[in-house]
């Protein structure tokens, strides 16, 4: 019984609100009655005893006092599994933009880091065909100046032969560096292009999800209603019989209304 | 216990089993209010207002805002007052773009009032609307329509009769609703009111509140004002008869914030409502039965936002001593729930055949 003044308290508890002296002066109130939970507890108590104890049996009245304990608290932890459930598909929307923003940034500097090694790749190739043009020219020259002495071969004829000789060299080796230096790039080339693939696709499969929360976030669970079934007038009701002629004369003047007559 | 509960679903084809909850909404000129039966009660402005350009659009992250947020964030939206004098404006055979933009932002308000009443997807939504005596037939239609997007089953009935249903009274009650736009009054006699027992006129809250505008421009040279802060002052300090204190407040006049002392101003302005009040109340107790005229006469129901004016009901009460021999006037607890309160009632009391008849 205890246990269940405390859910009662608490239940009231979170359906008041909070406000300031100043809000409520603004609106315009200089007084407030003031009524504690405790008063407003053993007020609901009381109603309902006395509600049930003036229309059942005592057996009838602690079956319903029990079902109706019952009742209210499954209405309070649905409310409650509601709230839970709502803020863990928050927390999950809030867990997934962060993952997108991590992503994001991460495909941002992968993109960068490709960028600045596609460009000093082209710098270091240049500068060192530029060496070794250099050192190739270095040694023909050398050899001609060499067979320069030798009255017999004429220079166009030395060179020519020399400059054959060298250059058969050269793009043999220019070719095998240039295989090794095409592999390791393409390699590098290749895992960062995978890399981004692989984040992109994520990118794209985490912002569906997101897309998804969202949605789900936007269906708001609401609130249940205190009602299971659909109501109606109660009998017991001292104005029973006027109120359901006027429950028919509102339901005819709208059925009208729906057929296209006037009414309601 | 109903059958049809098992086998109900909604759009997305969720079964609707959970449970029922009835909402009972007054849609009226200046507020919109819903009671529902999950202990919900929420109120707002009945304004809309949708993003002027597709940069407000981006900047207010919204496609559409209501009440308070749409007030404050007026400059970057098409804002819109769908209702005029209770009913929706201009709904009739030939609609332009702005009778048709209004209609939708009437849809919208009734759309966003059911879902302040925060729903289930999983349980059956009746709803009942108190809409005013003079609706037109396409006004009604339109109320249905745009609310039947949002729930199971809905059904219409006046507004001063929910309020009495409200309170069960039935019988020999006179209800006086104020609104914004109208003033209606409504005579009970244990069945549904018919047209001889209402009378409506437009002075109500939105007269009031431009007489209040035309007497401090007459009074306080140079002051700024907008529509909105005379309706802030007249809820807030508004009073008829004795003036329970100075009402002094800040005007801006060239930008500076400068004090002024409307006390009578405000009394003159909310004292118009007074007369047309006294003038129905006498032509409905004239016109009704006289062995009840006097029961009548002392069962006075003072309701809607206009009742919230300090010192109405003595005052009514006053004029009617001195012009119909007495009377009783009682403003209802909570003027501004006092319809969706009644609507929520009516819809708890609707045999569940009726709701299922109309879905």
């Amino acid at each position: 019984m205890t246990g269940f003044k405390e859910t009662l308290k608490d239940a009231v508890r979170q359906m008041s609100f909070r406000t300031s002296l100043d809000k409520l002066k603004k609106k315009g109130v200089q007084q407030v009655n003031v009524l504690g939970i405790d008063r407003i507890i053993a007020l609901i108590e009381a109603a309902v005893h006395r509600s049930l104890k003036s229309r059942l049996l005592t057996t009838d009245r602690e079956a319903v006092a029990d079902a109706t304990k019952a009742e209210f608290l499954r209405l309070l932890r649905s409310n409650e599994d509601l709230q839970r459930q709502k803020s863990e598909v928050e927390q999950a929307r809030e867990r997934a933009e962060e993952e997108i923003d991590a992503m994001r940034l991460e495909l941002g500097e992968k993109q960068r880091a490709l960028q600045i090694k596609l460009e000093e790749d082209a710098l270091v190739l240049a500068s060192r065909y530029q060496g070794e043009d250099f050192a190739i020219a270095q040694k023909v020259a050398a050899v001609v100046q060499a067979v320069a002495k030798d009255p017999e071969v004429t220079a166009q004829q030395l060179e020519a032969k020399l400059m054959e000789v060298v250059m058969d060299v050269v793009s043999g080796e220019r070719e095998a560096a240039e295989t090794a230096r095409k592999a390791l790039q393409d390699r590098e080339v290749h895992n960062l292009q995978r890399r981004i693939k692989k984040l992109t696709d994520t990118l794209s499969v985490t912002e569906q999800r997101l897309q998804h929360v969202s949605a789900l976030k936007s269906v708001d669970g609401g609130i249940s209603s205190v009602y299971r079934e659909v109501q109606g007038l109660d009998g017991g009701d001292a104005q029973a019989g006027k109120k359901k002629e006027l429950m028919a004369e509102i339901f005819k003047a709208n059925l009208m209304l729906r057929k296209g007559g006037k009414g309601a | 216990m109903s059958d049809t509960k098992d086998t109900d679903t909604n759009v997305e084809g969720q079964k609707k089993d959970h449970g029922v909850l009835y909402i009972g909404m007054d849609l009226g000129t200046s507020r919109t209010s819903v009671s529902a039966s999950n202990g919900v009660r929420e109120t707002i402005y009945s304004l809309v207002g949708y993003p002027k350009d597709v940069v407000s659009k981006k900047l207010l992250k919204k496609d559409v805002l209501f009440g308070k947020e749409a007030i404050e964030k007026r400059l970057s939206l098409k804002l819109y007052k769908p209702l005029e004098k209770g009913v929706i404006k201009y709904t009739g055979e030939d609609m332009d773009a702005d009778a048709k933009a209004n209609l939708q932002a009437a849809k919208d308000l009734i759309g966003e009032a059911i879902r302040l009443a925060k729903p289930r997807s999983d349980e059956l939504v009746y709803c009942v609307i108190g809409a005013p005596a003079e609706a037109s037939m396409k006004n009604r239609e339109a109320i249905i329509e745009a609310a039947r997007a949002h729930v199971d089953s809905v059904m219409l009935c006046s507004e001063p009769f929910s309020v009495a249903y409200g309170l069960d009274w039935l019988e020999d009650v006179l209800v006086i609703d104020i609104g914004a736009g109208t003033t209606d009054l409504c005579r009970m006699h244990g069945t549904m009111p018919e047209e001889a027992d209402q009378v409506m006129f437009e002075i109500a809250g939105d007269a009031v509140d431009a007489e209040l505008a035309r007497l401090i421009t007459e009074s306080c040279p140079g002051v700024q004002f907008t529509t909105q802060m005379i309706k802030e002052i007249k809820e807030r300090y508004g009073y008829v008869g004795d003036a329970p204190e100075r009402v002094t407040v800040e005007l801006p006049v060239e930008g500076k914030p400068t004090p002024f002392d409307i006390t009578t101003q405000l009394q003159q302005a909310c004292s118009i409502l007074i007369e047309p009040i006294l003038q129905g109340i006498k032509k409905l107790v004239a016109t009704f039965d006289p062995e009840f005229q006097t029961k009548l006469k002392n069962r006075v129901l003072l309701a809607g936002g206009g009742s919230m004016i300090k010192g109405l009901d003595t005052a009514v009460e006053k004029a009617m001593k001195e012009r119909l021999g007495g009377g009783k006037v009682i403003r209802i607890e909570e003027p501004i729930y006092g319809g969706s309160n009644g609507a929520l009632k009516i819809a708890h009391d609707m045999p569940e055949d009726y709701w299922e008849q109309l879905k």
